[in-house]
């Protein structure tokens, strides 16, 4: 019962403990300080050898696409350099940024749309039960709806404008990021908001100090299916019969059949993905997760 | 001047099976004013309940917990009645640190502040004068999860005692800790505790740390719990030596009264 029964008799007395202290605080100082820059060094070799696969695994999937052009006729299967070229062509014609514009404004103004609606909504179901009860039919029907009917309704309700593009992007995407969030919400720290009535915060302090820095990972996660997403349903409904965007000139590549066209507007949408994934959500990710050690021990 | 007195608590928890299991049987008793009371008892007696109970986290079935601090009371039950309702002002620290992992040290403090409504101008003055109490004054722009487990207790430690609260609740706060920090945080405390003079409660499940931190140890029954015994430590705090006789006799009388009682329920 009593835990310091089994140390030994001939303890200090209370006063050489308390000259303790400072030696004690200090010498942890200096043991953290070495395994942070120890961890840092590894750290970096780590990302180095990160980075070298990503680009590994690039050339790997050039060399199949060559592999496979040698093949099939440049119709079908275009040369990648042909392609590669075929981009250039379409960066410097000077209509890539207008094309690509207007694609990226309707997939961010749908997922604004959505992150509004859906970041409450989530939160709200998973702190009260009769809302989830409530919310939860039409969460989950909207999961299952195809994001092309989205498109053809939202086509067919608000005619072949800007309104319905948002409009089909955010319908589509906002059940999964509800979900992800509800569940996310479900997930937090009772702990923590005790810990928070017992010292009075606030309701907005209880929000942004303990609610949303738990629940920062999974509206990251969402925001990268929600994107991913959102590319998909906006490129469908420009194929609807818009005249701009990138989807509306995959399909003007389609019409004419030129392989070459639609797979280098492809790639260039890619591009674009990648940049935003890698560039914008990952420093978005690393400057929100600062407070977590890095050291990943579990990972090989 | 801040008394807590604890009157025929009374507290139910629902089983999954619909029915219900007595958890607190009418417990009673006076915290020591400015001193460190010591709820000890088994593990699972609903020690801990009560505490929460006393921050207010839970609802007692029946019973009353009463304060009074300079200024006024909480509960009707008290007699002074001219006085304008006011809360005491708490603070609590956890078994587990319960910071948030996301702020600095510091700013885990300033989070009780922001809360507890303390004027700006005193932040920085407490925010040193704690985080050195404690022994953590240089990693105050420091990240919890970059210390090790003792650090983030004192941490906790040093955010319930910085809000300088008329009643400081505690809940087996060193229970996780290894022996020998938990044995400088416990000689830390109860210097600290006796320097700011606030009223403590303290839960633990340990005969020696009650002896060697409370003025008064209260010892609960295990469930349904109802109190067996009041004692007042003996010693002073500054008397109290793990290795003196005085301290090992009180220390031995509580383990007996402990060891007794629970014979007695059968357990």
């Amino acid at each position: 019962m009593s835990s310091l029964d089994s140390i030994t008799p001939a303890e200090p007395a209370r006063q050489d403990q308390a000259i303790a202290v400072p030696t004690g605080a200090g010498s942890a100082s200096l043991s953290t300080e070495v395994s942070f820059r120890r961890a840092r060094s590894a750290a970096k070799r780590q990302t180095l050898r990160d980075v070298g696969l990503r680009v590994a695994s690039v050339i790997a999937l050039v060399s199949i696409w060559w592999l496979l052009s040698l093949f099939f006729p440049p119709s079908l299967v275009p040369k990648p350099w042909d392609t590669f070229a075929e981009v250039g062509v379409i960066v410097t014609s000077g209509n890539f940024f207008t094309e690509m514009g207007a694609t990226l404004r309707r997939v961010l103004v749908g997922f604004g749309l959505a992150m509004i609606v859906s970041i409450p909504l989530g939160i709200f179901m998973g702190t009260l039960r009769s809302l989830e009860s409530f919310f939860e039919p039409p969460v989950i029907l909207g999961l299952t709806m195809p994001g092309l009917i989205w498109a053809v309704l939202a086509i067919m309700f608000f005619g072949l404008n800007e309104t319905s593009a948002y409009a089909a992007v955010a319908v589509t995407i906002a059940p999964m990021l509800a979900i992800s969030i509800w569940q996310g919400t479900k997930s937090i720290d009772k702990d923590l908001i005790d810990m928070s009535k017992v010292f009075h915060a606030s309701a907005w302090s209880k929000v942004v100090d303990v609610i949303l820095p738990q629940l920062i990972s999974h509206i990251l996660a969402a925001i990268r299916y929600g994107l991913g997403l959102a590319w998909k349903v906006v490129v469908v409904v420009e194929m609807f019969g818009f005249s701009n965007g990138v989807g509306y000139q995959v399909v003007r590549g389609f019409n004419v059949f030129s392989m070459k066209a639609v797979l280098a507007w492809t790639i260039t949408f890619l591009v674009v993905m990648i940049v935003i994934e890698f560039g914008l959500i990952g420093w978005l990710e690393r400057s929100v997760t600062r407070w977590r050690p890095r050291v990943e021990a579990w990972r090989r | 001047m801040a008394y807590v007195r604890v009157d025929r608590a009374v507290k139910f928890f629902p089983r999954e099976d619909g029915s219900e299991m007595l958890v607190l049987d009418g417990v009673s008793f006076d915290a020591k004013e400015h001193g460190i009371t010591c709820l000890l008892g088994p593990s699972g007696c609903g020690k801990s309940t009560l505490l929460n109970a006393i921050a207010g986290l839970e609802k007692l079935d029946q019973g009353e917990i009463e304060f009074r601090v300079p200024g006024s009371t909480l509960h009707p039950t008290s007699h002074i009645p001219d006085l304008p309702a006011r809360s005491p002002k708490l603070g609590y620290v956890f078994q587990d640190p319960r910071l948030l992992n996301w702020k600095r040290v510091e700013d885990n403090l300033v989070f009780a502040f922001k809360g507890m409504k303390i004027p700006r101008e005193s932040w920085q003055g407490r925010l040193e004068k704690y985080l050195s109490l404690v022994g953590l004054l240089s990693f105050r722009k420091q990240y919890p999860l970059y210390l090790s487990g003792g650090m983030r207790q004192r941490v906790g430690l040093a955010r319930g005692l910085a809000i300088e609260p008329e009643i400081l609740l505690m809940d087996e706060p060193f229970s996780k800790l290894d022996q020998l920090t938990a044995r400088q945080l416990r000689q830390d405390t109860v210097d600290i505790c006796a320097r700011l003079g606030q009223t403590t409660m303290l839960v633990t499940h340990d005969v020696e740390e009650a002896a060697y931190m409370g003025d008064r140890v209260v010892i609960f029954s295990s469930r349904p719990a109802h109190i067996l015994e009041v004692v007042d430590n003996p010693l002073e705090a500054t008397e109290r030596d793990l290795d003196d006789l005085a301290f090992i006799r009180f220390k031995k009388r509580l383990l007996q009264t402990v060891l007794k009682l629970v014979d007695q329920e059968g357990v």
